[in-house]
C-alpha cells in the first residue's frame, strides 16, 4: 500500500468498506493539439517531461483511489503500454489500474458515459477526470461531502469540483469557460452557462426562478473548472438515458439542471487552496508547464515525487537539472530561470534557455536560443536556431539557423533546415512516406486521422514551402483544417474560438470586439428601442473594426434578403392576376416570411411597393387617375394589415420610400388621401410619420431620391393642413399628441446621435 | 487642522439632504383628504410621531445641516408648520410642486426642477424610510465618502432586508405589495451592478440578463431579491448634470439607478457620459497617496484570488482591472442592511405601516400618563396593556379594552369598547360598545356604538354607522350615499360568517403575536 494514499483511504474504509474508483476519460475527443496528437493521444503528451496520464494518476492517487478505470479511445496500444510500464501498475502500488478499450464510435464523453453504464464498470460513487489532470486536490475531501450530502439529499448526484482563480488568471481558459451559478450557502450550483471567446457571449442569462427558491445567490466567473466530477452511480445511467448528452458540462450539467423532470442537483465543491487544471489546449500546456515549474502545484513538482520517477535538482530560480549527472551545460550557455533539463541532454556553447523545459537526449546546438518553449525528448536543435514559444515533438531534428516563430507545433520525427524559417502558428508533422512501417498494424491507426494527414498532404502543392533542403516535413493549413465542415460558429472548436486555446496567439483583436459591438447595441436599447436584428448587424462592422474579416455573413444576408424580395414579388402577382382573397395571399406572405425569417418590415415594404406598382398611371390623372387609386387600395389595401401585424406609420414611410424612387411619385398624395379613406392609415398616424425624421429625409445624402423623399414629404404637410382646418374644435386633444411626438422625435434624434457615435 | 475653516459658512458644507414627500398612493385611504384639508403622508404618525420625523432626526444624527424638503404645493403649509415649529435645529428649505394625485412627478423630474438649489453632493431620501437604530446615516456616508474619493464611486444607495408579510395576514383589498427586485451586486467591493427593472422583466419574463462586460469585470457577484431599496441615495454632484442630460428619465429609483449602474462597466456609456459625472476635479491630486493606501480595496481583492498574475507581456489584455481602476471607477456603492441587523422598512403600503407600528409597540412599555390632566381622561377601570401606546389628551371610559395599539391623540374612546391590534390617528372617536380588530383608522374617523370593525383602513373623516359590522375593506367617504345600503346587505353574510371565522382569525392573531 503506498503510504501517501492512507490517510484517504482510511476514512473511507472506516465509512464503509467501499473502495474508490476513479474513471479516467483518456481521450480528449477534440483535435486542438494536432498535428502532436496524430500519432501519440494527448494524455501520453509529455508535460515537464512526464506523460499527462501520470500526473493524473499521481492526482488520483493522492486522493486514496483504489480503482482506476481508464477509457481509451485513440491509440489504446500506447496508453497500455504505458499504464504496464507505469509504476502504478506494479504490485504493492495499491491501486488497480484497468484499461477499457472504447468503440472508435466514441466521439464524446458522452458516449464514453454510456459505454461505462453498458459495462457495469463502476459500483459506487466514482471519481471522473480527464486523462490530461494537474492536481493536487485533496479529492478525498469532496468525496467525502459528496457522501454526507448523499446521506440527506439522495437527489445530489454530482458534485464538480472548481477551482477558485481571477478571471484572467493564464491557466483560465478564455474559449471555453462557464458562469456557474450557486446558491451561497450549500454551493448547490443553480445555473451552468457556458461561455465562449468567440463568437463572444453578449451575457449571462439567469432563470428568475432560482430566486423563487433561493434567496442568496452566487454569480461565478472566477472559476478554473478542473473536470473533476463526484459522480453517483446513477451518472451514467442518466448519460444513457438522455442519448443527446455529448459533453458533460455544456449538456449533461445544462441538463439536470433545466429539467424539470429529473428533479436532481448538481452540487460544486469551490476549492480554495490547491491547484488543479487540465491540459486543455497549447495555451493551458503552457501555463500548466510554468504553473509546475513556479511549485503552484506542489507537492507535484520535478525535483519531488516527479510522476515518472525522475530526479531532478531543484536549483535557484527554478531551475531543475536532472540529478544524475549526465546533463551537459556548456560553460557559456545560459539556463535562465524556470527551466527544467532532462538527462543526457547537452546544451552546447552560447545556447540560451530561458523559460523553458527541454526533454532527455536533447541537444541544443551552438547559439541556439530556446524561448518560451517546449521541446520533448530526442529532439536535436541544430546551431544558431531560434525557437520561440513552441512546442517541439520528440525526436525532431531542427537543422543549423532554422527559425521557429511562436505558436508553432512541430511533431514527432520532423527534420526542418536547415536556414528555414517557420512563420508563427505552423504546424507541422512528418510525411507519411518517410515513415518506417511501425504503425502500420491496422487497428492502432486513428482513420479518420489518417484521412485528415492524407488531406493535408494532398493539399501540400497549394503551400509555398521553405523548410530547408532536408525537410521531411509537411506543413499544415494555418487556421483550421476543416474549413467545410466545421464552421458552426456554435461549437466551441469553431476557429476563431480556438484561438484563444493557441500557445502565444493573445487573440487580443478578437477579445477587443466584444466590449464595442455589446454596449453600442445596448446604448440604443436604452434610448427606448428595440434592437432589432437589422440594427445589430448595421453596428457590428462600424465597432469592430479591429476584427478580423468577419465571414461573408452580411452579404449572404443580402442574398436572402434578394431572394425573398423575389418570392414576395412573384407570390403578390400571382395575387392579383389570380384574384385570391386578401386572407389567401396574407396567408403566403406569413408563410415566407417564416421561411426567410425576414423582418415584418420588409415584408410590408413589398407589399406597399407591390400595391403602388399595381396601380395604372392614367395620362391626364384627374378623376379616371383617382377612381384607379382607390380601386386598387381597396381591393388591396386591407393585405397591408394582414401580413402579421399592423404599423400604420410604418407603412406610410414604406410609401413614401418607395414613391421617391419610383415613377408613381406624383401619385403620392391621392394614394395616401386613399389609404386613409380605407381606414388602413388614420391622421394620428400620418402626424407621426409626419414628424419622423427619416420621413422628412434627414440625414440622407442629397440626391434626387432625398428629393423625393422630401417632396412627398411637403405633400404629407399639406394634407395636415388640410387636417387641422377640419377640426379646429378638437385642437387641444391633437397638441396633447403633438407634444408627445415631439418627445418621441427627441428621442429619435437622440438615438440618431448614438447611431453616429 | 484649521477647525474654523472648516465650520465656517455655507460654502464649505458638505453634503445637503433633499427629501421627497409625495402623496402616498399607496397609503390610501389614509392620505385621502379629510374633508377639504389634506392628509400628507410625511405626516402619517407612526407610533404617533409623523413619519418624516424619523427622516429627520436620522439625518440630524449625521450632522447635516441644511435640507431641501419637497413636497406637493397643497401640502405645503401643512407640512411647513410642522417641521418648523419642532425643536430641530436643521436649517429646511420646503420646497413645492405643482401636481394631482394621479400623475406622480418622478423623483428625477423634481430633481432637474431643483437642480439649481443643490450646490453640492446631496443625499436623497424618502420621507417614509424608517431608519433602524443599528444603522446611522453616518455609516452611509462614511462609505460614500471614502469610495468617492479612493476609486471615483460617483453614489451610494442602501438596501435593507425585506420583510414579507404572512400569507394569512394578506388582505387584498389592502392593496399589492411592490414586487421584489433582484438585484446584482459585488459583495467584496460593495458595488451594486444590476437592478432588474420593469423593462428586463418585460423583455425577458424568464431570465435575467447579465452583460459580459458586467461578468467579466466583476467575476463574483451576488444575485438577490430579498432586498428592498430604501431611496436613500447619497450622490456626487454632478448626477444632477447627468439628469439634465437624460431628459426621459422619470423615476429615480426604476431608471435612473439602474440605468447608472451600467456605466460603470459599458464602456461606450463610460466614454460618453464620464466627463459628465467626472468632470476635471481635483481628485488627481491624491492619486499619488491613494497608491499607498491600504483602504483600497478593489486591486486587493483581485490580486489576493488571483494565483499570480501571469507575467509575460503578451497575456496583458487591454482590461486589466488596473487601468479601469486608474480612470476613476464611476462605480455605485451599496450598503446592505441584513435583517440581523435591525429592522429597516419603508412606510410606503399599509402593511408596512402596520407592521412598523406593531414592531415599535413592542419596544415600548406602556404606563399611565403621569401629567395630571391627561391622566384625568384615562379612566381607572379602562385596561390597557403594556405594548400599547395613548397619545396625549386622548380620553378613554370605563371598561374599555385596549391591547397592542396605537391610539393617537385626542382620540375619544366611549365605554366597553375593545381595540386590539389597531391604529387608531389622532381625533378618532370610538363610541360604546364598538369593537375595533387590526384596522388603521384615519384622522377623524368615527365609530359608532357596537359597531364592529375587523381588518379595515378608514378615511380620515370616515363615519362607521352604529351597529355596523365590517371586515377587510378599505373605507373612504367617496362612497356615502351609495354605502350604507350595500354595506347592509353585506352586513347579514358576514354577520352568519362572522363566527366562525372570528375563531380562525384569532388562531391567527395569536400566531402573529408570538411573532412579534
Amino acid at each position: 500500500m503506498a503510504p501517501k494514499a492512507n490517510a484517504g483511504k482510511d476514512k473511507l474504509l472506516n465509512d464503509e468498506a467501499e473502495v474508490l474508483q476513479a474513471v479516467v476519460l483518456a481521450d480528449s475527443f477534440n483535435k486542438r493539439f494536432r498535428p502532436l496528437t496524430t500519432r501519440k493521444p494527448r494524455c501520453l503528451l509529455p508535460i515537464c517531461n512526464a506523460p499527462l496520464l501520470d500526473w493524473t494518476f499521481e492526482s488520483l492517487a493522492l486522493a486514496g483511489v483504489q480503482e482506476i478505470f481508464v477509457i481509451c479511445r485513440s491509440h489504446p496500444e500506447q496508453i497500455k503500454a504505458k499504464i504496464a510500464e507505469s509504476r502504478w501498475s506494479k504490485p504493492g502500488s495499491g491501486i488497480k489500474i484497468v484499461s477499457i478499450l472504447t468503440a472508435k464510435e466514441t466521439f464524446s464523453p458522452g458516449d464514453a458515459m454510456r459505454d461505462i453504464y453498458t459495462r457495469g464498470l463502476v459500483t459506487g460513487d466514482f471519481v471522473l477526470v480527464m486523462g490530461d489532470l494537474v492536481s493536487n486536490i485533496r479529492i478525498d475531501e469532496v468525496v467525502k461531502v459528496h457522501k454526507e450530502r448523499r446521506k440527506t439529499n439522495n437527489d445530489a448526484i454530482m458534485t464538480m469540483v472548481v477551482k477558485e482563480s481571477g478571471v484572467k488568471h493564464r491557466t483560465r481558459s478564455k474559449a471555453d469557460s462557464a458562469v456557474f451559478v450557486l446558491d451561497s450557502k450549500t454551493s448547490e450550483c443553480l445555473h451552468y452557462e457556458p461561455i465562449m471567446g468567440y463568437p463572444p457571449s453578449t451575457g449571462a442569462k439567469i432563470p428568475r426562478e432560482i430566486l423563487a427558491t433561493h434567496q442568496d445567490v452566487e454569480i461565478r466567473h472566477d472559476f478554473i473548472d478542473c473536470s473533476i466530477d463526484i459522480c453517483s452511480v446513477e451518472v451514467p445511467s442518466l448519460f444513457q438515458d438522455n442519448f443527446d448528452y455529448l459533453d458533460i458540462r455544456r449538456d449533461f450539467v445544462h441538463g439536470i439542471l433545466t429539467s424539470d423532470l429529473l428533479m436532481k442537483n448538481i452540487y460544486c465543491y469551490v476549492a480554495k487552496e490547491g491547484y488543479a487544471a487540465r491540459v486543455q489546449d497549447t495555451k493551458s500546456y503552457d501555463a500548466i508547464s510554468k504553473d509546475i515549474l513556479s511549485r503552484w502545484t506542489f507537492p507535484l513538482v520535478p525535483d519531488n515525487n516527479h510522476p515518472a520517477g525522475h530526479l531532478y535538482e531543484h536549483r535557484r530560480g527554478n531551475k531543475y537539472i536532472d540529478k544524475d549527472g549526465t546533463v551537459l551545460l556548456a560553460r557559456t550557455s545560459t539556463v535562465g530561470n524556470k527551466c527544467l533539463i532532462g538527462s543526457f541532454t547537452k546544451v552546447s556553447d552560447n545556447a540560451q534557455i530561458i523559460s523553458s523545459v527541454v526533454g532527455q537526449n536533447c541537444f541544443i546546438g551552438a547559439g541556439a536560443i530556446v524561448d518560451n518553449s517546449y521541446i520533448f525528448s530526442g529532439t536535436t536543435i541544430g546551431p544558431g536556431c531560434v525557437i520561440e514559444r513552441s512546442i517541439i515533438g520528440s525526436d525532431v531534428n531542427i537543422k543549423e539557423n532554422t527559425q521557429i516563430d511562436k505558436g508553432s507545433l512541430v511533431s514527432d520525427g520532423v527534420i526542418i533546415g536547415p536556414n528555414a524559417h517557420l512563420e508563427a502558428f505552423g504546424r507541422l508533422s512528418k510525411k507519411r512516406g518517410s515513415e518506417t512501417v511501425v504503425n502500420e498494424d491496422g487497428e492502432d491507426e486513428d482513420e479518420y486521422a489518417d484521412s485528415e494527414e492524407e488531406e493535408v498532404e494532398a493539399a501540400q502543392d497549394s503551400i509555398e514551402l521553405d523548410l530547408g533542403s532536408e525537410s521531411n516535413a509537411i506543413m499544415w493549413p494555418l487556421g483550421a483544417p476543416d474549413n467545410e465542415e466545421d464552421e458552426d460558429d456554435e461549437d466551441v472548436e469553431n476557429v476563431k474560438n480556438q484561438r484563444f486555446m493557441r500557445l502565444g496567439d493573445s487573440a487580443s483583436d478578437l477579445a477587443f470586439s466584444d466590449p464595442g459591438s455589446e454596449s453600442s447595441d445596448e446604448e440604443s436599447e436604452s434610448s427606448g428601442e428595440e434592437s432589432d436584428f437589422g440594427q445589430r448587424l448595421g453596428t457590428l462592422p462600424t465597432s469592430s473594426a479591429t476584427s478580423l474579416d468577419t465571414p461573408d455573413g452580411s452579404s449572404t444576408i443580402a442574398i436572402a434578403e434578394s431572394e425573398f424580395r423575389n418570392e414576395v414579388r412573384l407570390s403578390l402577382e400571382r395575387a392579383f392576376t389570380e384574384d385570391h382573397s386578401v386572407d389567401n395571399a396574407a396567408v403566403e406572405l406569413k408563410t415566407l416570411r417564416m421561411a426567410s425569417n425576414v423582418p415584418l418590415s420588409r415584408v410590408r415594404e413589398e407589399v406597399v411597393s407591390a400595391i403602388v406598382e399595381r396601380i395604372k398611371i392614367i395620362d391626364g390623372g384627374g378623376a379616371p387617375q383617382r377612381q384607379e387609386i382607390l380601386n386598387v387600395v381597396s381591393r388591396w389595401g386591407p393585405l397591408i394589415d394582414k401580413i402579421g401585424g399592423v404599423d400604420p406609420v410604418e407603412t406610410v414611410t414604406a410609401l413614401q420610400t418607395h414613391c421617391a424612387s419610383s415613377e408613381r411619385m406624383l401619385l403620392f398624395g391621392q394614394i395616401l388621401a386613399a389609404l386613409y379613406q380605407d381606414d388602413i392609415v388614420e391622421e394620428n398616424d400620418i402626424r407621426e410619420w409626419h414628424q419622423s425624421p427619416t420621413s422628412q429625409g434627414l440625414g440622407l445624402s442629397p440626391s434626387v431620391r432625398t428629393d423625393n423623399m422630401k417632396k412627398c414629404w411637403e405633400i404629407g404637410s399639406r394634407m395636415i393642413q388640410q387636417f387641422d382646418e377640419h377640426d379646429e374644435d378638437s385642437e387641444s386633444e391633437s397638441e396633447d399628441t403633438e407634444e408627445s411626438h415631439e418627445d418621441d422625435n427627441d428621442d429619435a434624434l437622440d438615438e440618431l446621435e448614438s447611431e453616429e457615435d | 487642522m484649521d477647525l474654523g475653516v472648516a465650520t465656517s459658512g455655507p460654502l464649505t458644507r458638505e453634503f445637503s439632504a433633499v427629501v421627497i414627500a409625495g402623496f402616498g398612493n399607496e397609503l390610501l385611504p389614509l392620505t385621502s383628504n379629510n374633508g377639504v384639508e389634506p392628509c400628507p403622508k410625511a405626516l402619517v404618525p407612526v407610533a404617533n410621531k409623523p413619519i418624516i420625523d424619523y427622516v429627520l432626526s436620522w439625518i440630524e444624527q449625521a450632522g447635516v445641516k441644511d435640507v431641501l424638503l419637497i413636497c406637493p404645493t397643497i401640502h405645503r403649509p401643512m407640512i411647513s408648520h410642522h417641521v418648523h415649529s419642532g425643536l430641530s435645529t436643521l436649517h429646511i428649505d420646503v420646497q413645492t410642486y405643482d401636481e394631482s394625485i394621479e400623475s406622480n412627478t418622478g423623483t428625477c423630474t423634481l430633481l432637474r426642477h431643483f437642480a439649481s438649489r443643490i450646490s453640492e453632493d446631496f443625499i436623497l431620501l424618502p420621507c417614509d424610510f424608517m431608519p433602524p437604530p443599528s444603522l446611522s446615516l453616518n455609516t452611509i456616508l462614511n462609505k460614500y465618502r471614502t469610495e468617492s474619493l479612493s476609486d471615483g464611486s460617483v453614489a451610494t444607495s442602501c438596501w435593507f432586508a425585506a420583510h414579507r408579510p404572512d400569507k394569512n395576514s394578506l388582505v387584498e383589498d389592502w392593496g399589492s405589495i411592490p414586487p421584489l427586485v433582484p438585484i446584482v451586486w459585488d459583495d467584496a467591493t460593495g458595488t451594486l451592478l444590476q437592478v432588474d427593472t420593469a423593462d428586463d422583466l418585460d423583455r425577458n419574463s424568464e431570465e435575467i440578463e447579465l452583460r459580459m462586460s458586467l461578468i467579466s469585470q466583476y467575476p463574483r457577484t451576488k444575485l438577490s431579491n430579498c432586498y428592498q431599496d430604501s431611496h436613500v441615495y447619497v450622490c456626487r454632484r454632478s448626477i444632477l448634470d447627468l439628469l439634465q442630460e437624460k431628459k426621459h428619465f422619470d423615476s429615480f429609483r426604476e431608471e435612473f439607478i439602474p440605468w447608472l449602474c451600467k456605466i460603470q462597466y459599458q464602456r461606450t456609456k463610460r466614454e460618453k457620459y464620464g466627463h459628465i459625472l467626472n468632470p476635471v476635479t481635483n481628485l488627481v491630486t491624491q492619486d499619488v497617496s491613494l497608491k499607498h493606501s491600504t483602504l483600497r480595496t478593489q486591486a486587493k481583492v483581485y490580486s489576493k484570488n488571483v494565483l499570480h498574475q501571469s507575467n509575460d507581456a503578451d497575456a496583458s489584455s487591454p482590461f486589466d482591472p488596473e487601468s479601469m481602476a486608474d480612470s476613476s471607477s464611476l462605480r455605485v456603492g451599496i450598503m446592505l442592511h441584513p435583517t440581523t441587523a435591525g429592522f429597516a422598512t419603508r412606510v410606503n403600503n399599509i402593511y408596512s405601516l402596520l407592521d412598523m407600528n406593531r414592531r415599535l409597540l413592542a419596544e415600548t412599555t406602556y404606563s399611565l400618563p403621569t401629567d395630571p390632566q391627561n391622566r384625568s381622561l384615562i379612566d381607572p377601570k379602562a385596561q390597557i396593556s403594556s405594548d400599547t401606546i395613548i397619545g396625549a389628551f386622548t380620553q378613554i371610559s370605563e371598561r374599555t379594552t385596549i391591547k397592542k395599539s396605537v391610539v393617537g391623540k385626542h382620540c375619544i374612546v366611549g365605554k366597553m369598547a375593545r381595540i386590539t391590534g389597531s391604529v387608531l390617528l389622532d381625533h378618532c372617536v370610538i363610541e360604546d360598545g364598538a369593537k375595533v380588530d387590526g384596522c388603521i383608522l384615519g384622522k377623524n374617523t368615527k365609530v359608532g356604538t357596537k359597531a364592529e370593525l375587523t381588518r379595515c383602513v378608514t378615511q380620515p373623516g370616515y363615519e362607521v354607522s352604529s351597529g355596523e359590522s365590517l371586515k377587510n375593506e378599505k373605507l373612504a367617504v367617496s362612497d356615502w350615499t351609495a354605502g350604507p345600503n350595500e354595506s347592509e346587505d353585506e352586513e347579514e353574510d358576514e354577520e352568519e360568517e362572522e363566527e366562525s371565522e372570528e375563531e380562525e382569525e384569532t388562531a391567527e392573531e395569536d400566531s402573529e403575536e408570538e411573532e412579534d
